[in-house]
């Protein structure tokens, strides 16, 4: 399964990407790392991810108009939001842009691998 | 147009947050050590390593999270992250401060709008000056036997 890490924490990019390697998950391989939505967008065009880890607040473009970008070039990706915006209308509206999953800030390294196995169940 | 204050109930929503930072990440709470609203001109002494989250929409002002490299490297460890430059410990800064900013957001609501982080490094955030308080809220907390410090100096905007 091909992954893309967004997120302008390189500190959380590498955390999600060290929980990947679980024995939990299915084999996971991050064809990609951006920092903001504009990378996000290039990157899916260029390599088609399965699997999106989305966050909100970044520069560039947002997370949600990232979202909705990334799902109308694929509706079939799944892609998992993990934000600190812990208000329910920012959820709801990621998920109507086409987000399959929402995981707050700050999370467990259990909490992620449960999201993962939840998205690609 | 008038700048309202925000109430005790509200301050409580940021200490919540930063006590249960502390708990998610590293499976222990940070202890509030101290509360209280802050004199003078400029901010009250900051770390060496500051996280500023600007707050617009119905809310105006900032929240900030400061703390020295020792307990930023503490964190950083409790999340198997073995690089500690400079860098990375701007990046944690402005990492909390955004989750600290963001999960106000549950009380506040979506209207609360942040910033993505701005982050400053040794005595760039010793001359800030407060944005829409005349004391803003000082929240001390200790975690181990490092301590940081979480400030909000926001006030609600209401038409």
């Amino acid at each position: 399964m091909k992954l893309l890490i967004v997120d302008d924490s390189s500190i959380i990019r590498g955390r999600i990407a060290r929980i990947l390697s679980d024995p939990r998950l299915p084999e996971i391989r991050i064809i990609g790392m951006a920092r903001n939505g504009v990378e996000a967008v290039g990157l899916s065009q260029q390599f088609k991810p399965e699997l999106v880890t989305m966050d909100l607040t970044m520069p560039e473009m947002d997370g949600v108009e990232c979202t909705e970008a990334i799902a109308t070039l694929n509706p079939k990706v799944n892609i998992l939001i993990i934000s600190a915006l812990s208000d329910k209308a920012t959820a709801i509206k990621a998920l109507k842009k086409g987000a399959k999953g929402f995981l707050y800030k700050p999370f467990t390294d259990e909490q992620l691998i449960q999201a993962f196995l939840e998205m690609i169940d | 147009m008038t700048l309202n204050d925000i109430d005790e109930h509200e301050i409580n929503v940021f200490v919540d947050a930063v006590v249960q930072y502390f708990l998610q990440i590293t499976g222990q709470k940070a202890e509030v050590r101290a509360a209280y609203l802050a004199a003078g001109e400029t901010l009250p002494p900051t770390s060496e390593f500051t996280g500023v989250i600007k707050i617009s929409g119905d809310y105006r002002g900032c929240i900030y999270f400061s703390a020295d490299r020792f307990l930023l490297s503490r964190l950083l460890l409790a999340m198997n992250e073995t690089k500690h430059t400079d860098d990375q410990l701007l990046d944690a800064v402005g990492e909390i401060a955004n989750t600290l900013a963001g999960n106000a957001r549950r009380h506040f609501g979506e209207k609360m709008e942040v910033s993505i982080p701005l982050t400053m490094h040794g005595t760039e955030a010793k001359s800030l000056q407060h944005m829409v308080r005349a004391r803003p809220y000082v929240i001390m907390v200790r975690w181990k036997q490092y301590e940081a410090s979480m400030i909000v100096d926001i006030r609600h905007d209401k038409q």
